[in-house]
């Protein structure tokens, strides 16, 4: 078969299970040790399992739906239902019952693949209320020996059936696979919406071979690779990382152990190819300096000396920019002493490869691994889209932008500024919600991202906001407050800032500073405080953040569009935003216009010419009472010359 | 969720059991069956002799008075560690752990009793004394899996938080394969989801391994969830003895329970 | 090389040498204190008690030859006082920690000053006074290759530093991963709990005694070879207290490295301070060291920190 005619997850599986016959398909750490499946063994267990769904009645276009961590039988699930010419629906594992079952019933499932107990409890208790279902199937037999059996099924018991079910119908298998074509669906992919019902993107074998061929072509992915599969399965990264792709290319997936095992097991299996959102990239540093606070001063000293030497030139090296040998030497010896035992136990020892997306990712943080020669990058993408819109290609990664358009997507800005894209991943509809789909994808195949965008010089795509909340400045230029608020919530310092600008002059921004980050470094510094509203006011803290301040509009001059929204007043507000008083949402989102509402005042002040302005709020303490704090609030000034001599203390 | 009533013959008997210590009397006249397979409660205000009735089992203490009855056989002063060759495991109240050793070797060290090289293959480490290791991990690593406690496997048990080394500390018991597992206050100090998990681990055990089960408990709603009978017990003496339902409604629990004052 | 750093080298061997003396003791005292808390002063008479035992098996003018007309093989000798170290450490349990169960740490104390004097009259009764030469065939003499070059080594050095070397790599594995290791871990951390899952603890007791039997029986052949078997090997028992402070009482490495820390310190002390402060340095040295580090890190420097949450 030429590799065209590969068109659908079973036909990759049966090519793999000849061409990687020995290969490792799949692994799982069971009672502390890595269990192996190979390519041929997998195909059997696939086969196994395919065969006895259908003896239980599986038909071509049934739906199964999966719940559970990431587990080789329920990947196998997947593949199963694909084979038969049915969909799986996979869904998030800490959904509660109420969510799982308004997907069981809007996908119509049929079957229900569960990983354990807690999971077959969720589906027994939202059954009634689900008549297509009709059988439940498990993975995990503790626990469930005294459960009524009539509908409900050990994994192993099926296969059982399935093995019978073959020796009846030996063909039947093969047929099956053969009968599936590339514009089948493949899988539909609920994705969670901020608001509303959650969506289901139907996904064509398609959509995500050929996706999933032009990221192994992409990033030259072989058999070799290794992946550990601990982001949840109903969601598309993990979808293309760990199954599409490793069905094109042939590599190896391994299940960690448990949820609060991946560390160990990251570390165990040394993968080459790592994909994870940036707050996990963050946690892994994070343990990683209160690691180094708890050894000898020694370490810490040359742990600090050499992550100095590999911020200068790490990324250098990483690009191929020549580096003077000095300082190649200097990068060699932190490499035996520092870095490579770093990157062994944050498990990266091996990454050869990896990605993060879903949101910004801090300067601070990408630069920390790349200057350890982890080649991170950074992708846009869309469960719509079959995840890749753009990509970083080697060589070509900066912090604050997330690459060029990936192989066959075409990319669209609107007067508006929303990114548009059409590419052969593109998904053929949400399922049963046509308005939906028409209110996105438009008749000739463009899909609209509700993201704000543009293309900078070096024709990188750089995503500021979400179109809704982009707004203008007086002058009619564009004003991203979300993308200024991030660029200062990146300094650890500032927990939260709200930036005004839409429909004035220019802009100005509130800031909340992080009490825990500032209080230790007034302690460090001997300056006294005794709450949050007296640091808050201190002018030393003033200068701190104006130093943050300064180096965000540096980032922003930079830039010939967002230019104009260069921060030019700024104040630390006087309590801390809180959602018990309506400041921020339960997901602590800032409530942009709520504020502007509540501390009028104050942004009048910063659109009038005064330095400081009195301000008296109401708040609500933790237990209930309400109070009144009042204060002088300062407000500063910059002016672009002084920015200029603060940026240069700065660095 | 409450157990099922699969009760079968008596597992161990205690008789009129005396016990003071100087001139305090911790327990009066005790007697009370524990059945195979059942999750048996002993209940009872502070200070009602609910612990030295677990330490009576376990063999830490040695009544003045009465017999111990357990698998068909009495005994009389027998040492903890003879007892707990002959099946009974237990946990404590505050837990007692071997803190500086990992998780993984206070849960092998519960496979103590199951040992059976002598000290000389051990001290050899070598032939036969290696593939019992090998054997017994294998066990230990089963009951990590079914405690779900694989994340902590080698931490060191003095890092880890309270439900965390109760969770251990079952482990430890669970792993002599015992037949008769005494829990003291398994759940005390624990927050509602930390509870929740140990209930579903006592429940799944006696459900999986078949092991009989007694337990003191201050939570009421737990105890009555999850028990097949209740033993209460009140300065000393036993003053009801039945199902959750029975003894919920006894008037003497009432009372000892509200502090009505003694005559 | 000059005359002055071949001296100097020869000295801190020499040092060294002393250092793995110090080194056993202390060991004997790390595994008795782990095992059941008990700072064990009579650990250098049992070493004294195990050389007297060896000697009298194996030397014509032993108790056995008196008796019987004969004396053992070495080999036969040291198994037989390993026999004797075994039913020592029997008759310790049965006749005192038994009845001690669950006393003040200074009442254990106590109990093996004691045991010490017992021993001492023991021994003095059943194997008299003198100056024994132990000889168990370990060659004496300077270590050719070592004198070709200008330097002198005793072989007897080098012998007991392989024989404690390969002691401490045996006890280490039998701590770690034998199943009778781990009990005696675990009886050390909580006696209560070792007893609920079976563990005997009296069985542990004769076992942690017998193997400081063991390690003082090496310790007496070392000395004994050395500088016959006579009291005064009784008395390392007290040099073995500032190894013990410097090692931590609870860490084998950590007795193996404060013993040579204390020998080579003590050595060098008495031939390059000792004239000039009227010598007999070496008797006070070791404790004068113990004070400083003290002030510095009171765990000792292998001291476990058992970290608890509360």
């Amino acid at each position: 078969m030429t590799e065209q005619a590969l068109d659908t997850f079973p036909k990759l599986l049966q090519r793999n299970a000849e061409r990687f016959a020995d290969r490792p398909a799949i692994r799982e750490k069971d009672l502390g040790i890595w269990q192996t499946w190979t390519w041929e063994q997998m195909l059997h267990e696939v086969r196994l399992l395919a065969c006895g769904l259908a003896a239980r009645g599986f038909k071509r276009g049934d739906t199964l739906a999966i719940i559970g961590d990431n587990r080789p039988r329920l990947y196998w699930g997947m593949a199963a239902a694909q084979c038969l010419g049915g969909v799986p629906v996979p869904a998030y594992q800490d959904a509660a019952a109420e969510e799982f079952q308004f997907l069981l019933e809007h996908a119509s499932a049929k079957f229900v693949l569960a990983e354990d107990q807690e999971q077959v409890d969720k589906v027994l208790e939202v059954q009634e209320r689900c008549p297509v279902l009709e059988e439940i199937i498990y993975d995990e037999r503790r626990g469930l020996r005294n459960y009524d059996h009539t509908h409900m099924h050990d994994f192993e018991a099926i296969q059982a059936q399935g093995r019978e079910f073959l020796e009846k119908n030996p063909g039947f298998f093969d047929e099956q696979v053969a009968m599936g074509k590339g514009s089948d669906t493949s899988i539909i992919l609920y994705t969670s919406g901020t608001t509303g019902r959650p969506k289901g993107v139907v996904l064509s074998y398609d959509n995500m071979v050929i996706t999933a061929r032009h990221g192994v072509e992409f990033d030259s992915l072989t058999e070799n690779e290794e992946v550990l599969a601990y982001l949840p399965m109903a969601w598309v990264g993990d979808h293309l990382f760990s199954y599409a792709q490793a069905y094109v290319a042939g590599f190896c997936v391994s299940c960690p152990e448990s949820p609060a095992t991946v560390m160990d097991d990251l570390r165990e299996i040394g993968p080459t190819f790592f994909f994870a959102p940036p707050r996990i990239f963050e946690n892994l540093l994070t343990q990683v300096h209160i690691r180094m606070d708890d050894t000898a001063r020694i370490k810490q000293a040359a742990f600090h000396y050499f992550m100095g030497v590999a911020r200068k030139v790490g990324p250098a090296i990483l690009r191929g920019a020549s580096v003077g040998l000095l300082d190649r030497i200097k990068y060699a010896v932190g490499y035996i002493l520092v870095y490579g035992p770093l990157k062994d136990t944050m498990g990266m020892g091996r990454v050869r490869l990896a990605y993060t997306a879903g949101e910004a990712i801090g300067p601070d943080i990408f630069d920390f691994y790349r200057s350890l020669g982890i080649n991170i990058k950074q992708l846009y993408g869309q469960t719509e889209a079959a995840v890749n819109i753009t990509l970083q290609p080697d060589g070509e990664v900066y912090p604050d932008t997330v690459g060029r358009p990936a192989p066959e997507v075409e990319i669209r800005i609107t007067d508006e500024g929303e990114v548009l894209y059409r590419s052969p991943g593109v998904f053929q509809c949400y399922h049963k919600n046509e308005e939906a789909t028409r209110e996105v994808k438009t008749e000739d195949g463009w899909v609209r991202t509700g993201d704000a965008g543009y293309f900078d010089a070096n024709g990188h795509l750089k995503i500021i906001d979400r179109v809704k909340d982009v707004g203008r400045l007086n002058d009619g230029s564009m004003f991203a407050p979300k993308y200024i608020e991030n660029k200062l919530k990146f300094f650890p310092h500032v927990r939260e800032a709200v930036a005004f600008g839409h429909e004035r002059d220019y802009c100005t921004v509130m800031i909340n500073i992080d009490l825990e980050a500032v209080g230790n470094w007034a302690e460090r510094r001997n300056i006294p405080y005794s709450s949050y509203q007296e640091l808050a006011a201190r002018p030393e803290v003033n200068d701190l953040v104006e130093e943050s301040v300064a180096r965000v509009n540096a980032d922003l001059v930079e830039d010939e569009k967002l230019a104009p929204s260069r921060i030019q007043r700024f104040l630390i507000l006087h309590k801390e935003l809180d959602a018990d008083d309506g400041e921020l949402t339960r997901t602590r989102k800032v409530r942009r216009g709520f504020i502007a509402d509540k501390y009028k005042e104050i942004v009048d002040a910063l659109y009038g010419g005064r330095s400081s302005c009195h301000v008296e709020t109401q708040v609500t303490y933790e237990d209930g009472r309400t109070g009144t704090l009042a204060g002088d609030l300062e407000i500063r000034d910059l002016s672009p010359a002084s920015e200029k001599e603060s940026f240069r203390k700065a660095s | 969720m409450s157990a099922q009533n699969n009760c079968g013959d008596v597992l161990l008997a205690v008789d009129n059991i005396n016990m003071a210590f100087g001139g305090v009397k911790a327990l009066e006249g005790v007697s009370f069956d524990i059945r195979e397979g059942e999750i048996r409660a002993i209940i009872g205000p502070n200070g009602a002799g609910k612990s030295s009735m677990l330490n009576v089992i376990n063999g830490f203490y040695h009544p003045q008075e009465g017999t111990i009855t357990y698998k068909g056989e009495t005994r009389h002063r027998m040492k903890p560690h003879l007892v707990a060759a002959s099946g009974v495991a237990r946990t404590f109240q505050n837990i007692a752990l071997f803190k500086g050793m990992s998780t993984l070797d206070n849960i092998m060290t519960g496979r103590n009793t199951k040992m059976g090289c002598n000290v000389l293959w051990q001290a050899l480490h070598f032939g036969p004394a290696r593939n019992e290791e090998i054997r017994h991990r294998e066990y230990v690593e089963y009951i990590i899996d079914f405690l779900e406690i694989q994340s902590i496997r080698n931490t060191q048990v003095g890092r880890l938080p309270y439900g965390m080394q109760k969770r251990v500390e079952l482990g430890r018991a669970l792993a002599a394969e015992p037949d008769l597992l005494l829990l003291d206050e398994p759940m005390a100090g624990m927050n509602v989801e930390e509870k929740e998990d140990m209930c579903r681990f006592a429940l799944d055990v006696n459900e999986e391994f078949g092991t009989t089960i007694a337990l003191i408990e201050h939570d009421m709603g737990v105890v009555m969830d999850i028990s097949n009978r209740v033993v209460v017990l009140d300065y000393g003496k036993k003053i009801a003895d039945g199902t959750p339902d029975e003894v919920r409604s006894n008037q003497d629990v009432i009372d000892a329970y509200l502090g009505v004052s003694h005559d | 090389m000059s005359i002055e750093t071949i001296f100097f080298f020869e000295t801190v061997v020499s040092g060294l040498m002393t250092g793995v003396m110090y080194a056993l003791v202390a060991l004997g005292f790390v595994l008795i204190f782990k095992a059941s808390g008990l700072v064990n002063f009579a650990q250098g008479v049992m070493a004294l008690f195990a050389a007297l035992a060896l000697y009298d098996f194996i030397s014509p003018d032993g108790w056995v030859y008196a008796l019987f007309g004969f004396t053992f093989p070495v080999w036969a000798g040291i198994i037989l006082t390993i026999g004797v170290m075994i039913i020592l450490a029997w008759l310790i349990e049965r006749l005192m920690l038994q009845h001690l169960v669950k006393q003040e740490p200074i009442i254990l104390f106590m109990a093996s000053i004691g045991l010490a004097f017992v021993l001492e009259g023991v021994g003095d009764i059943l194997f008299g006074s003198d100056v024994k030469p132990l000889d168990i065939g370990i060659p004496q003499g300077a270590w050719d290759w070592a004198f070709d070059h200008g330097f002198y080594v005793e072989k007897l050095d080098l012998y007991a530093a392989a024989v404690a070397a390969v002691l401490v790599t045996v006890l280490a594995v039998f701590f770690h991963s034998t199943r009778i290791g781990r009990a005696l871990r675990a009886v050390a951390d909580d006696h209560q709990a070792a007893l609920s899952v079976g563990i005997n603890l009296r069985t542990i007791w004769v076992i942690v005694w017998s193997v400081a039997g063991v390690v003082a029986l090496v310790a007496g052949i070392m000395w004994g070879s050395k500088s016959g078997v006579q009291f005064s090997l009784s008395l390392i028992a007290l040099k073995a207290l500032p190894v013990l402070i410097l090692g931590g009482f609870t860490s084998v490495p950590g007795a193996i490295i404060g013993g040579l820390i204390i020998g080579v310190g003590e050595t060098l002390a008495a031939v390059y301070v000792g004239p000039y402060v009227g010598g007999a340095i070496e008797n006070w040295f070791a404790y004068m060291l113990a004070l400083v580090f003290l002030f510095f890190r009171p765990q000792g420097l292998f001291g476990e920190r058992i970290i608890e949450r509360v």
